[in-house]
């Protein structure tokens, strides 16, 4: 108990930090927010472009994409606000070393690295992929039901695990080869995929999207669950996924962390 | 306190020759090289020492405190600090240590020092009374109060430096390892911070063990310095002794106030330093009170002081004529 009033404490603490730096650079503050609703209006280009030309794509009709959408924005979203800072603190901190202090501290590293950094900004990101998803379901005009919305509810979470744990697989990469933003960037190239519903890729694509790195099981199960057209198997498929991918995460953490030399002096 | 035994530390580094098409080559071939940062170092330090670590560039210095601190593995070899293996990185453990580096800091570099102050009051799990207390003492010792509201990019080095001891000391550590903390700063303020730890130490007996390049910060902490050599350990025990064995002499500097007759000064001792009005002399330190006596008498002196060879040269003299892996020389 006092442990989890300890982890609170951090979390708001950490929380306050990323909050007071951002605030220092108010004008980035605002500009970055403009940008990222800018961003957003862009993501829905291709979507429009190839929707532009047909009925359907690949069994989806075009609100249908358009929930996919919302729901891969809600997650980038929650990637470029929490977890994106926070990684580039880690190979920032592997780099020159300094990921020493955060390794000092009587706490889970895990945990540290993990919180470091927010981008609190992207709250307006959030909420414009919000305004998205409520638009995709006025165009197929009705609501998701309670029990899907629930279900979808769940699998977000399990979306999140999921992100959060390929992050971690990252950062674990960055103890051994230091310079991993080549790699960060790949990440990022490879989670925009996650816009196009699974259904449009084929063979080796499909299967590495939904095993290997499981777009399938982070936006177009969701977005099924919203439409109420996921079978509850998917369901337990991805909700195991996610488990799987958290443990297998935690444990290369552990064994990175041995490998970690730390930047001479 | 401290026990380490056959210490040995191995970085495995890819090695990779300058040039595009080398650079190239070894992404598919990679070559990996051994860097022997330690090797067989064992030590004992007792609760309330302060020891030096001293050695020459990459002699694995900083490598030594890292093992103790718990951030790298040993190759092989033991280490405890208090009952703890460092390694574990037990709560108890890091609550008992600090690690200072002087070449890399833990401050905020956009936020004053009191952010990083409060952060690490909420890491260490300090009850907010003690911590201010402490917090206020470590301050008010280091004369730092109107610095801590100001950003950190907007102190000074040694402003700096001083902030971030503060950071390392709030959870009032027993162990200090200290890796060059008086690295860049003026020569009183170097004084300053060697005072300040000093201090520390006599008030809360905690165990200090330090690295610095300024023989003077190691002479004036340390009684007791660990000499290592190419990540072997060469010597451990009194400074002073180690001094007296490689240069068992002093230093006569004389000023005179004419110019005084040729051949005088080459029969009082060896001369190491000499301009127009100023020598210096080496000579036996059982022989200097008949050297300084013969000097008054015959050359026409205006000022005369004793003192032991610089600390630097000894170090010199001993590293320079040390074998790569020479036995362990004790005092
Ligand atoms: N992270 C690392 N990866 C690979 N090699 C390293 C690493 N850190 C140190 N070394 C090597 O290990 C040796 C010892 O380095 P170390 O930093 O311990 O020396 P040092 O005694 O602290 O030197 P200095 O006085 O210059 O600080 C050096 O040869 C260095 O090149
Ligand atoms: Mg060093």
């Amino acid at each position: 108990m006092r442990r989890l009033r300890h982890y609170a404490r951090l979390l708001a603490v950490q929380m306050r930090t990323s909050l007071t730096l951002a605030v220092q650079y108010r004008f980035d503050f605002f500009l970055e927010g403009a940008l990222a609703l800018f961003w957003l209006a862009i993501t829905l280009i291709p979507l429009l472009v190839v929707y532009s030309r047909r009925e359907s794509v690949a069994g989806w009709s075009f609100p249908e994409a358009l929930v996919v959408v919302g729901w891969f924005s809600v997650l980038k979203s929650v990637l470029d606000g929490g977890v994106t800072p926070s990684l580039n603190f880690v190979v920032e901190g592997v780099r020159k070393g300094t990921l020493d202090f955060v390794l000092l501290k009587p706490a889970d590293a895990q945990f540290l690295v993990s919180t470091a950094r927010f981008e609190p900004w992207r709250i307006l990101d959030f909420l414009g992929s919000i305004a998205v998803l409520v638009y995709a379901f006025h165009r197929l005009g009705h609501a998701p039901r309670a029990g899907d919305l629930m279900v979808g509810l769940a699998l977000f979470g399990v979306a999140l695990i999921l992100l959060y744990s390929l992050w971690i697989l990252v950062v674990s990469v960055s103890f051994r080869v230091v310079k991993v933003d080549n790699l960060s960037y790949l990440f990022i190239s490879i989670f925009d995929a996650g816009r196009w519903p699974i259904d449009v890729f084929k063979g080796a694509l499909r299967l590495i999207f939904t095993v290997v790195f499981p777009l399938a099981l982070m936006t177009t199960y969701p977005a099924q669950a919203l439409l109420g057209k996921l079978t509850s198997a998917h369901a337990l498929l991805a909700g195991t996924g996610g488990l799987a991918f958290a443990a297998i995460a935690r444990f290369v953490w552990k064994r990175a962390l041995r490998a970690y030399t730390s930047a001479s002096s | 306190m401290i026990r380490a035994r056959k210490l040995c530390k191995t970085y495995r580094v890819h090695r990779r020759p300058p040039g595009l098409l080398e650079a190239l080559r070894s992404v598919v071939r990679r070559r990996y090289e051994e860097v022997r940062a330690l090797c067989d170092v064992s030590f004992d330090i007792a609760p309330g020492e302060r020891v030096g670590f001293l050695g020459p560039n990459g002699a694995g210095k900083t490598t030594a405190l890292k093992i103790l601190s718990g951030l790298l593995y040993p190759t092989s070899g033991s280490v405890t600090v208090g009952d703890f293996v460092p390694q574990d990185r037990r709560t108890e453990f890091l609550h008992m240590i600090t690690l200072v580096m002087g070449q890399k800091q833990q401050l905020l570099w956009d936020l004053p020092p009191a952010e990083t102050f409060a952060m690490n009051r909420a890491l260490f799990d300090l009850p907010r009374d003690e911590a201010d207390a402490t917090q206020k003492e470590l301050v008010d010792l280091l004369e730092i109060g109107p610095l801590i509201g100001k950003p950190t990019r907007q102190l000074s080095l040694g402003e700096r430096m001083k902030c971030e001891l503060v950071a390392a000391l709030l959870h009032r550590p027993r162990v200090l390892f200290l890796d060059e903390p008086t690295i860049g700063l003026d020569v009183s303020m170097q004084a300053r911070v060697r005072d300040f730890i000093r201090r520390y130490n006599e008030s809360t007996g905690a165990t200090v063990l330090l690295t610095s390049h300024y023989m003077e910060d190691v002479a004036a902490l340390c009684p007791r310095v660990i000499v290592i050599d190419k990540g072997h350990l060469v010597y451990d025990g009194d400074l002073r002794t180690l001094a007296r064995r490689i240069r068992p002499e002093k230093r006569i500097t004389m000023h005179f106030s004419s110019l005084p007759a040729p051949g005088e000064l080459d029969r009082l001792g060896n001369c190491v330093a000499r301009s127009e009005l100023q020598a210096t002399l080496a000579v036996p330190a059982a022989q200097v009170t008949e050297a300084v006596r013969a000097a008054l008498g015959r050359l026409p002196i205006s000022d005369i002081s004793v003192e032991d060879p610089p600390l630097e040269e000894i170090m010199q003299e001993f590293l320079g004529g040390q074998p790569a892996n020479g036995g362990v020389r004790s005092a």
